[in-house]
């Protein structure tokens, strides 16, 4: 989830949200809320384009963007809404949270902010333990299993001082006390175009492909205070894993674990190993368990071809026993068979 | 009597059905629903075929629904695209050719059995003079004429359905069992049940044709014959020869044709459950081919009457009205089977005119099968009134029907009436030929 107000915070969001694809979430899972008044604004002289770099080699603003909530729908309401699910019914999908108990979300947040609070729109503000409430709300409702939540702003590691719920990961660009710097001044448009934060990020992850297993760790520890000009602060008491064994995928990418078969669908007495799910948890006990099973049917399958029993597993063994030719030959053969069967048997009966 | 030139005119009906094949592309039977319906259409076959090859249940997504047999025989056909967007049609329109052909031929020497059976009984009767005098054409050749030069026939043959293929096995059935081949009738009989469900009620005809042999005249003529009273020695030899030639009904050949029947039926369930090995299965099978025959789920038009009325039925009376619409056809079995039991043949012939027009997805094939047959019964046809009013009632819906529907569905300016009307008068014409024939037939 983004909020954005000035120039470099839409470039902050924008180039965030670009990375974020590339790593393979799509859009259907991102919700991104931006005030949405530069690219198109009258001072802008790169009209509907937006650069986080002075170099302009990549504009943000292209055409893959989907922004879900806009201009004046980016309010601290309609933000813990998004988060706690609590909408009017008229609400379309494509602007609600759809998580479940085993999400893990990415929330960045990034404008101007201070000593726990977020500035919303130069009107409003969204205070520390108002997000610790709508997180507390999230995981009473079961809407995340893990949450990360970045803030980009002055003082920002002050914003989730409040939060108390489990699962929860926080990094914040600047302690309390420290402001955030942005990196560069672009001459040509006339104001900062990133923030030095979100700019080392990003040149974290432009190294990075959807399969890259660097760690969360490897990530909070490139943030050097003598390059950002500000201590990046992280929060992890209530996040239960150890961070060197978190892929930043996990979070910023989306990467589902595939298993390879053979053909598109598999039959209904298939005895291969790919098919056993083995359990996440990696229990060596289970495996076992698990690989007994299988073999347990193989040589129940064994048993009913001795056996020869008339279930549905005949067809299996008939074409075992034609060793793996393929079906359709064996079609062909069998109505010519029949065919032969059928002339020879109106003869005899002549 | 022969018919004179028939070679030439059967070749001549292959060579127009070869023309339209290979320069009709612009006709676009295959999109008529009179001839092409959610069981025989060939773009169907096509589409279930392609699932299978990427090893799906070709019955996903309820496009298919026919036998996975035809599958492994036309699905391949359907799918060459060597040289020009058309050769896969010309493969498979090719194949229907020749299916037809095969069932003329079928029909000409089935009607060549009931002739000799019948002038073996007339001469029996010493009817001869009578026989020689009257009207004889051979009935066979007639038949297997107006089976070929049958427009609705040739419709359905270049319109890219299946319906010859069933055409074809009703026929073998027919042959088989009025030449007493028990094995060549069962093979018909499961071949053709498998393709469409409603052939099963064949059962009876085909069986009457195996233990009685073919048609004869009732044995009331026999009786009568044996009771006239100028020869009284004569009757009892003839009573005794009626008795054993047309009257005993031997169990025998009804034997091997259950034997048959079973041997084929379980061949037949076999190849389908190899073809079905990993996608399904035989349940699945036939849930979806008789399941979706007997429970009618796809509503599209077609020249039938039940679509219209399952489209307004209530759900609650749904189940009601299906049973009541597949029991219509199954009363109608045993009152038939008890009237003209003497007559097995005409009486598949009516068997499958009340198919044609009760079944639930009737077609052009339908009633091109049972054309064939009427020519069978050539010499009573003669006799038969109101052919005018038929003869000019089947032109007229064959040519209203298209109209109907294309005012209903492409113009916008008639509705689901016009063209449910013109299936009404179909139905009202395939009523009448049985009622004719039977009159004539029982008089």
């Amino acid at each position: 989830i983004f909020y954005e107000f000035n120039y470099r915070h839409m470039a902050n969001t924008l180039s965030l949200y670009r990375t974020v694809k590339r790593l393979g979430i799509p859009d259907e899972r991102i919700i991104l809320m931006l005030a949405d008044d530069m690219a198109c604004n009258p001072r802008n002289n790169y009209p509907a384009q937006v650069f986080n770099n002075e170099n302009h080699q990549l504009n943000l603003y292209g055409d893959n963007v989907e922004v879900d909530y806009r201009g004046y729908e980016v309010t601290v309401e309609n933000f813990l809404r998004v988060l706690t699910g609590r909408h009017e019914s008229a609400v379309p999908r494509s602007k609600r949270l759809l998580s479940d108990e085993g999400s893990h979300i990415l929330l960045y947040m990034t404008g101007h902010g201070g000593d726990e609070f977020l500035k919303f729109q130069d009107n409003e503000e969204l205070q520390s333990h108002d997000l610790a409430d709508a997180v507390k709300q999230m995981k009473e409702k079961h809407r995340f299993k893990e949450l990360l939540i970045m803030v980009d702003t002055c003082q920002a590691a002050t914003l989730f001082s409040q939060l108390q719920s489990p699962g929860v990961l926080a990094i914040g660009s600047s302690m309390k006390g420290e402001n955030s710097y942005s990196h560069h001044l672009d001459s040509d448009i006339g104001v900062s175009v990133v923030d030095r934060f979100t700019f080392h990020t990003l040149a974290f992850f432009e190294k990075l492909n959807m399969y890259s297993n660097a760690s969360l760790n490897s990530l909070f520890n490139s943030y050097d205070p003598s390059m950002l000009l500000s201590t990046a602060y992280y929060r992890m008491d209530l996040y239960k894993r150890a961070l060197n064994e978190v892929p930043v995928t996990n979070f910023f990418g989306s990467v589902m674990k595939t298993i390879h078969t053979d053909s598109a669908y598999t039959g209904f007495l298939a005895a291969h190993d790919a098919e056993l799910p083995l359990s996440v948890g990696n229990n060596i006990l289970d495996h076992v368990m698990l690989q007994n099973e299988a073999s347990a049917r193989r040589s129940n399958i064994e048993e009913m071809n001795e056996a020869q029993l008339m279930s549905h597993g005949w067809t299996e063994v008939l074409l075992e026993q034609l060793e793996g030719k393929n079906s359709d030959v064996v079609v062909m053969y069998g109505l010519g068979t029949m065919g032969i069967l059928l002339a020879i048997s109106t003869w005899l009966s002549m | 009597m022969e018919i004179r030139h028939y070679w030439s005119m059967a070749v001549a009906a292959v060579g127009f059905r070869l023309v339209l094949v290979l320069f009709g592309g612009d006709l676009h039977l295959a999109s008529r629903p009179e001839v092409s319906t959610p069981l025989t259409s060939l773009r169907r076959l096509a589409e279930g075929y392609w699932l299978k090859q990427v090893s799906m249940s070709p019955y996903s997504g309820s496009m298919y629904h026919g036998s996975p047999l035809l599958l492994s025989v036309l699905g391949p056909l359907t799918s060459k695209r060597s040289g020009g967007h058309h050769s896969h049609i010309y493969c498979s329109s090719l194949v229907f050719v020749a299916v037809d052909f095969i069932a003329a031929m079928l029909i000409r020497s089935t009607g060549r059995t009931l002739q000799m059976a019948r002038n073996r009984s007339l001469k029996s009767l010493d009817l001869t003079k009578s026989v020689n005098n009257s009207v004889n054409v051979s009935a066979g050749d007639t038949a297997s004429l107006i089976y070929l030069w049958n427009p609705w026939t040739i419709i359905t043959c270049v319109g890219s359905c299946t319906s010859p293929i069933e055409n074809l096995m009703v026929v073998i059935m027919l042959h088989g069992a009025c030449s007493r081949l028990a094995p060549l009738a069962a093979f018909g009989y499961v071949m053709a049940t498998h393709l469409s469900l409603y052939p099963a009620i064949l059962i009876l005809p085909v069986a009457l044709l195996l233990g009685y042999g073919p048609d004869t005249p009732p044995t009331k003529v026999f009786l009568q014959k044996g009771l006239s009273a100028n020869k009284i020695d004569m009757s009892d030899n003839g009573k005794g020869t009626s008795q054993k030639g047309f009257g005993q009904f031997s169990w025998k050949p009804i034997l091997h044709f259950i034997l048959w029947v079973f041997i084929w039926s379980c061949y037949v369930l076999s190849l389908n459950s190899i073809i079905l090995n990993k996608v399904g299965g035989l349940q699945e099978m036939f849930e979806k081919t008789y399941g979706f025959i007997l429970t009618v789920k796809d509503l599209s038009p077609n020249i039938g009457v039940l679509w219209y009325f399952f489209a307004e039925v209530f759900d609650f009376f749904r189940s009601f009205f299906l049973i009541v619409f597949n029991m219509n056809i199954i009363f109608m079995v045993l009152p038939l089977a008890i009237r003209l039991k003497h007559r097995p043949c005409f009486l598949a012939f009516v068997y499958t005119a009340i198919v044609a027009m009760l079944k639930s997805y009737p077609s052009a094939g339908d009633s091109a099968l049972y054309l064939g047959l009427l020519g069978l019964f050539a010499n009573e046809l003669a006799e038969m009134q109101f052919t005018f009013f038929l003869f000019f009632g089947y032109i007229g819906v064959s040519l209203l029907s298209p109209v109907m529907h294309n005012l209903w569905i492409w113009r916008g300016t008639g509705n689901a009436n016009f063209y449910f009307a013109t299936g009404l008068a179909y139905t009202c014409l395939q009523v009448t030929i049985p009622l004719c024939e039977h009159n004539i037939e029982c008089s």
